[in-house]
């Protein structure tokens, strides 16, 4: 059982999903594919000591498990497989973009407090440990898809769904407790197999398109 | 008896994984029309077992109840019919050159993965597996629109990719929510997230988290189900898959989407009342009618005009679920003669996309004489679409508006209205295409295995579908009226 105080322990798994949070914005300020991946794996870092931390606090042992998974799958096999992408494609920065970076982060900012603003009427059911931690996996959660819909290129469109699925990560381990252990694993392969897709998808748009840039996607409509 | 769930989900799987080793057409060919008359036979079975002695259990992994039953019927008979398309469809591809050996294997692994999947998502106890089911669905169904590598289908893969992965995603927020909210009650273990085990504690669950994963819940499996404003996705995959996938998107993919709808807005309304997810599934599906209905008149392809027909259905469908009562009879209805409807038109479609290499609507008139399959296919399933009596879809809209006028009436003159627009547009490109002198543009006409193979699973479907319009069997009768109690419905149906 955890010798460290509660409220110490709350203190902790707190500062985690705040760094959480703040690597999602240092991603929205980045232009470069290759430090937005290194970004990505840096947060998938935090995500684990997070949830190492909620394992030790509450003593549920799988959680350590899914904190490995997060390591090996979302912060090494992951983040490789997109910078060797980057490095096919031969792009390094993301030139033009839907919304400027400054008023990216304002939006940015208006969403994490959306999030609290969402959750408010529902966090005093959580565990007394980490129940502002909902609050902040929403917020990653909408920065996430504000990324999805703000990049241009393919990679950086699939870092915003990794952020996403961080995210809803934090959410299940922090305000949760963690899903059941077959739901994670379940979840784990179906993510890595996402990324797997989505590389296929991005070398084959490459050859047919020239480019990766998306908004070359634009024959079908009405 | 147990064995025909077992049957119908591990087949998929079991023939599936065998085109790793098998390399023989010939052999993949008999294998998948086995598969076809198991998935058939086996969800017919299922239904009359669970209509006559209850919902079956296999260890805490499946459960099959009504609802399960009722799904496993839509889901399977059409994965029955859509294989021996798919086997006819694909192998005439081979036949002529425009796949390698590899790539047919390939295809009918992804096929089999993703109809063993769907089958999976509506027969699994435990809600977050039915969200990896899904998942999984959405990601074969990636690979599969995408599989003729054009411009085109990279741009809808793409987009399906990126749009459906979204949806999936807010999906997980909504489950999460739910296990947060359920295992307040039931402890941190896995049947926190068993739907029978909710079931029984779902006036306890606490109405504000409920309410925040409903909508979750509601526009991320939305996103999958192609509902309006979440819908632009669905014509662009419906248009550029591979028909026998276009198909099986419709007719399956969207209906299991539902069902996941449905799983959480039966807990929802018990912990919330009707009165919070009734409104929302209205609103939804009554924009996804009008705006459909709208735009079928607009389209030049007839792979996205059926598309856009099927956001209507669905719409249509959300509408009966939404105001309860016998409109849940109508949606199930619905659901189910849509989905036989559809996947008529588009095996009818594909024959006209294979024989002519384009999709306008205007450069095809005459199939009915040209093509007499693919013409029958199209007519049948076009007059069933618009809702033509006696066929199913007439009596659950009839159902649905009636049951409309006596909740609401301003709902009904709505709906009466919409779906008038969508009659007289679906209808008139329809005939468009099946009536009138043919343009002689006919490039070549498909081989007679191809033939064989579509014809019979074009029988299979517009048989059921007339059978299914002149007489309900016993079963399905009880089976509806099992499902009602869930929804608090009751009534005289049929």
């Amino acid at each position: 059982m955890p010798t460290l105080p509660i409220n110490l322990g709350s203190y902790l798994v707190n500062l985690c999903s705040a760094l959480l949070l703040l690597t999602c914005f240092a991603i929205v300020a980045q232009r470069r594919l290759m430090a937005c991946v290194d970004l990505f794996a840096l947060q998938s870092v935090f995500l684990a000591v997070t949830a190492t931390l909620v394992a030790y606090l509450t003593g549920i042992h799988h959680i350590y498990l899914a904190a490995v998974l997060t390591i090996a799958i979302k912060a090494v096999i992951l983040p490789r497989i997109l910078k060797k992408i980057v490095r096919q494609l031969n792009v390094q920065r993301e030139v033009s973009m839907y919304v400027n970076i400054p008023t990216g982060l304002l939006i940015c900012g208006g969403l994490v407090i959306l999030a609290f603003f969402i959750t408010q009427p529902i966090v005093h059911l959580g565990f007394l440990l980490t129940q502002d931690s909902l609050a902040i996996a929403l917020a990653i959660v909408l920065i996430g898809f504000f990324i999805m819909v703000s990049r241009l290129k393919a990679v950086t469109q699939v870092i915003g769904f990794l952020v996403i699925e961080n995210g809803l990560f934090l959410a299940a381990t922090a305000a949760a407790y963690g899903m059941p252990l077959i739901v994670e694993l379940g979840i784990f392969f179906d993510v890595l197999v996402a990324g797997l897709i989505v590389g296929i998808y991005t070398h084959q748009i490459q050859e047919a398109f020239g480019s990766v840039d998306t908004s070359r996607l634009k024959a079908l409509k009405e | 008896m147990i064995w025909p769930i077992i049957l119908l989900i591990a087949t998929p799987f079991l023939i599936g994984v065998s085109g790793l080793v098998v390399r023989h057409r010939q052999t993949l060919d008999v294998l998948h029309c086995v598969q076809a008359g198991i998935m058939v036979v086996s969800s017919l079975l299922l239904v009359d077992e669970v209509s006559v002695s209850g919902p079956v259990s296999f260890f805490y992994f499946l459960h099959v109840d009504a609802i399960s039953a009722w799904f496993d019927l839509v889901i399977g008979i059409v994965a029955g019919t859509g294989t021996l398309y798919a086997v006819g469809y694909v192998g005439e591809q081979y036949d002529r050159g425009h796949v390698s050996l590899k790539r047919f294997r390939q295809f009918f692994m992804l096929f089999d993965l993703y109809l063993g999947v769907m089958l999976l998502a509506v027969n699994v106890e435990n809600l977050g597996i039915m969200w990896i089911a899904i998942e999984g669905a959405t990601l074969s169904a990636a690979l599969l629109i995408g599989f003729e590598r054009s411009k085109g289908a990279l741009e809808a893969g793409w987009k399906f990719v990126i749009l459906s992965s979204v949806g999936i995603a807010l999906a997980l927020f909504g489950t999460i929510l739910v296990y947060y909210s359920s295992e307040q009650l039931l402890g941190i273990t896995e049947e926190a997230l068993h739907w029978a085990k909710l079931h029984e504690v779902g006036d306890q669950l606490d109405p504000s988290v409920m309410k925040i994963a409903f909508l979750f819940i509601l526009v991320g499996y939305g996103t999958k189900a192609g509902l309006v404003p979440m819908h632009t996705w669905l014509p662009d995959a419906h248009g550029e898959a591979p028909t026998p996938v276009s198909a099986m998107l419709s007719a399956n993919m969207l209906t299991m989407a539902i069902y996941a709808i449905l799983r959480f807005k039966i807990l929802t309304d018990q912990s919330v009342g009707t009165e919070f997810t009734g409104p929302l599934l209205l609103g939804f599906g009554f924009f996804s009618v009008a705006l459909s209905s709208i735009v079928l008149l607009l389209q030049e392809d007839f792979k996205r005009l059926l598309a856009f027909s099927s956001i209507e259905h669905i719409g249509i469908a959300l509408i009966g679920f939404g105001l309860g009562g016998l409109g849940v009879f109508g949606g199930l209805w619905h659901l189910l003669n849509h989905a036989l409807a559809k996947s008529a038109a588009f095996y009818g479609a594909g024959l006209v996309l294979i024989t002519h290499e384009h999709k306008f609507i205007a450069r095809v008139p005459g199939l009915l004489r040209e093509n007499p399959a693919a013409g029958v296919a199209l007519f049948v399933a076009g007059l069933v679409l618009a809702g033509m009596p006696p066929f199913g879809l007439f009596v659950s809209e009839l159902t649905i508006a009636a049951n409309a006028m006596a909740m609401a009436p301003a709902i009904s003159y709505g709906f009466l209205v919409v779906l008038t627009v969508a009659f007289a547009t679906l209808l008139f490109q329809i005939l468009r295409m099946v009536l009138g002198v043919p343009l002689g543009t006919q490039i070549s006409t498909v081989g007679p295995r191809c033939r064989a193979f579509s014809t019979a699973a074009i029988a299979v479907n517009l048989g059921a579908l007339i059978f299914l319009g002149l007489h309900v069997p016993d079963g399905l009768h009880n089976l509806i009226g099992a499902i009602l109690p869930f929804f608090h419905a009751e009534g005289e149906y049929f």
